[in-house]
């Protein structure tokens, strides 16, 4: 029996009962728990905490502290390689096939090019920049059954990633966004709602100026005719014949990227959003707009 | 256990019918020809629209006679108003209700807080008795009184969202259900008598007690006059319907405005994304 004849079946045995008022209701039975420490001559013994010394008085020693033992932490030689791992950047994982089923669960909008923002707001991706989490790192599970044709801004990508997504007749940009930046693509309302000016994106850091001006990692920084190179190359190297863009009927949605110092998609810096009043403000004066131009 | 159930359920005499047509009225008569060039049948076409169960129909009413007059079919969503009844989750509201504003004043002193007890009664050693050091000791008649209340302790707790939702939709399905959910057309009476609505009331064998919702948060005056000197009857606007007020009132009666209104304000938060509404509840979150 489905659940809708269940539901049928107990509203038509409502009609013939009695009227369900304040007096007639319980909860499910045993849906609460009862307390566990018994009371009482023999309820009350021990507690489950056993008898005498320092488990009877609950005496939790401090972790890693094995009563007067060189303790393992100590004994063992120190690990080099996670020294400065506070310090390292993060790139939370999200595979083509998590990327696969946002699509097909229609949580995205294919239409239009897809970047973290719009992730976050499908509600199967999450991260937090506070934590040195530095955005998407799009990676290769799933790639043989990825059929999507998108436009796609992640923060890292490997090459059978971009791979995949180019074979569709898709395009993928790897872009850096600065902690800042990234708060507010987590977030946009709680931005606009403070009411300030949208900042400009930083730019990379040294360390990563390589990796985003590079044609094979399709950075943002680097020279479209180098790109469109890499791309021929890549798909040589892979196999596959590259789809043809200029052709493609969303050509302008697969040609739209965001300026290196944007943050939002059809939002330039120095604008302030309002949504109270449901409109945009944009700077006048000249020094502010030489100062969000450059 | 199943054939128990099966056994009560048949001498129940219930027969269960796969979809049941449901009539907010007592009398199940036809309208006559007459009556009927003026009835007004309303399908809807909703933002969600019901899967898999159809929608349960309604008579529109009037009030502005004592003797019932069918003025439509009207039609609610079975998201809303044919939800599984689900008794527990209604008392888990009506227990929420209750305690969210309950605050125990009850309070009882400690040892520290009785009036004297600061000398030791008699020598700890040589006399034979026990050991004691103070006459206020829980121990004692007359002392503080160990782990007992203390005033200003709330229950204040807030039940997660869905449960709050669907505690709205199976009171309302199990009223729809119970023939002790009515749907009228508006509020108007042709006159301020409480008598007036004490006889509609006991000729269409409502209530007694009856909760009358609008959609607006003010009436026309004759209702508010005559609901005024009936303790039994009490209006309320559509932002103050809840589950503790519909169990308390025998019949539930809504008008046509206020009904869609709680469809459609209901079948929003049904459907919509409530990730933000299910976070644990945080003081003075905005």
């Amino acid at each position: 029996m489905g659940s809708r004849q269940i539901t049928e079946k107990s509203l038509s045995m409502l009609r013939s009962l009695p009227r369900i008022s304040l007096q007639n209701i319980r909860d499910n039975p045993n849906s609460k728990l009862k307390n566990k420490r018994g009371r009482g001559q023999h309820g009350g013994d021990k507690h489950g905490a056993g008898n005498k010394g320092s488990g009877q008085r609950q005496n939790f020693m401090r972790l890693g502290y094995e009563t007067g033992n060189n303790p393992f932490y100590l004994r063992i030689p120190q690990e080099h390689y996670y020294r400065g791992h506070h310090l390292r950047r993060e790139y939370p994982p999200l595979t083509l096939h998590n990327l696969q089923k946002i699509i097909d669960k229609d949580c995205v909008d294919t239409s239009k090019p897809i970047d973290i923002a719009s992730l976050i707001r499908s509600g199967f991706y999450n991260f937090s920049p506070d934590l040195k989490q530095f955005g998407i790192n799009l990676t290769d599970e799933g790639a043989d059954i990825f059929a999507a044709k998108i436009n796609i801004e992640v923060q890292w990508a490997s090459e059978q990633v971009i791979a995949a997504i180019e074979k569709n007749g898709g395009v993928i940009t790897t872009a850096y966004y600065d902690p800042h930046s990234l708060l507010l693509l987590k977030n946009p309302k709680k931005f606009f709602e403070s009411g300030q000016a949208i900042p400009r994106r930083m730019i990379p850091p040294s360390d990563l100026i390589e990796y985003y001006t590079s044609a094979k990692s399709r950075g943002y920084l680097a020279d479209p005719e180098e790109i469109s190179k890499e791309r021929v190359k890549l798909a040589q190297k892979y196999g596959y014949t590259l789809p043809n863009i200029e052709k493609d009927s969303d050509y302008t949605m697969l040609s739209e990227r965001k300026d290196p110092r944007q943050i939002f998609y059809g939002l330039e810096p120095g604008w302030v959003v309002n949504l109270k009043d449901e409109c945009i403000l944009k700077p006048k004066d000249q020094e502010l707009l030489s100062y969000y131009n450059s | 256990m199943t054939s128990a159930l099966i056994s009560a359920i048949k001498r129940l005499h219930i027969s269960v019918v796969p979809q049941i047509r449901v009539f907010s009225s007592n009398a199940v008569s036809v309208p006559s020809a007459d009556q009927q060039n003026t009835l007004t049948v309303t399908k809807k076409d909703w933002a969600f629209k019901p899967q898999y169960t159809k929608p349960r129909e309604v008579w529109i009413e009037n009030i502005d006679t004592i003797e019932e007059q069918k003025l439509g079919l009207f039609e609610l969503h079975p998201s809303v108003y044919a939800a599984s009844p689900r008794i527990d989750i209604i008392h888990q509201n009506v227990v929420w209700q209750k305690k969210i504003r309950f605050v125990s004043w009850a309070h009882t002193k400690t040892r520290a807080e009785v009036r004297g007890g600061g000398r030791k009664p008699w020598p700890q050693k040589g006399l034979g008795r026990a050991r004691h050091g103070s006459i206020r000791s829980p121990l004692f008649r007359g002392g503080g009184v160990a782990h007992g209340p203390r005033s200003g302790k709330t229950h204040f707790f807030m039940l997660p969202f869905h449960i709050r939702l669907n505690g709205l939709t199976t009171t309302l399905s199990a009223k729809l259900a119970q023939d002790d959910l009515h749907i009228v057309k508006d509020l108007i009476l042709p006159t301020d008598n409480p008598d007036y609505l004490h006889d509609l009331i006991e000729k269409r064998n409502w209530g007694p007690s009856v909760l009358l919702v609008d959609d607006t948060d003010y009436a026309p005056r004759n209702i508010t006059v005559a609901v005024d000197s009936i303790p039994h009857v009490n209006i309320m606007p559509v932002y103050g319907l809840n589950v503790f007020s519909m169990l308390k009132h025998d019949t539930l009666v809504l008008t046509q405005a206020a009904a869609e209104k709680i469809e459609e304000q209901l079948l929003k938060w049904l459907n919509a994304d409530t990730r933000t509404q299910q976070q644990a509840y945080k003081l003075n979150q905005v």
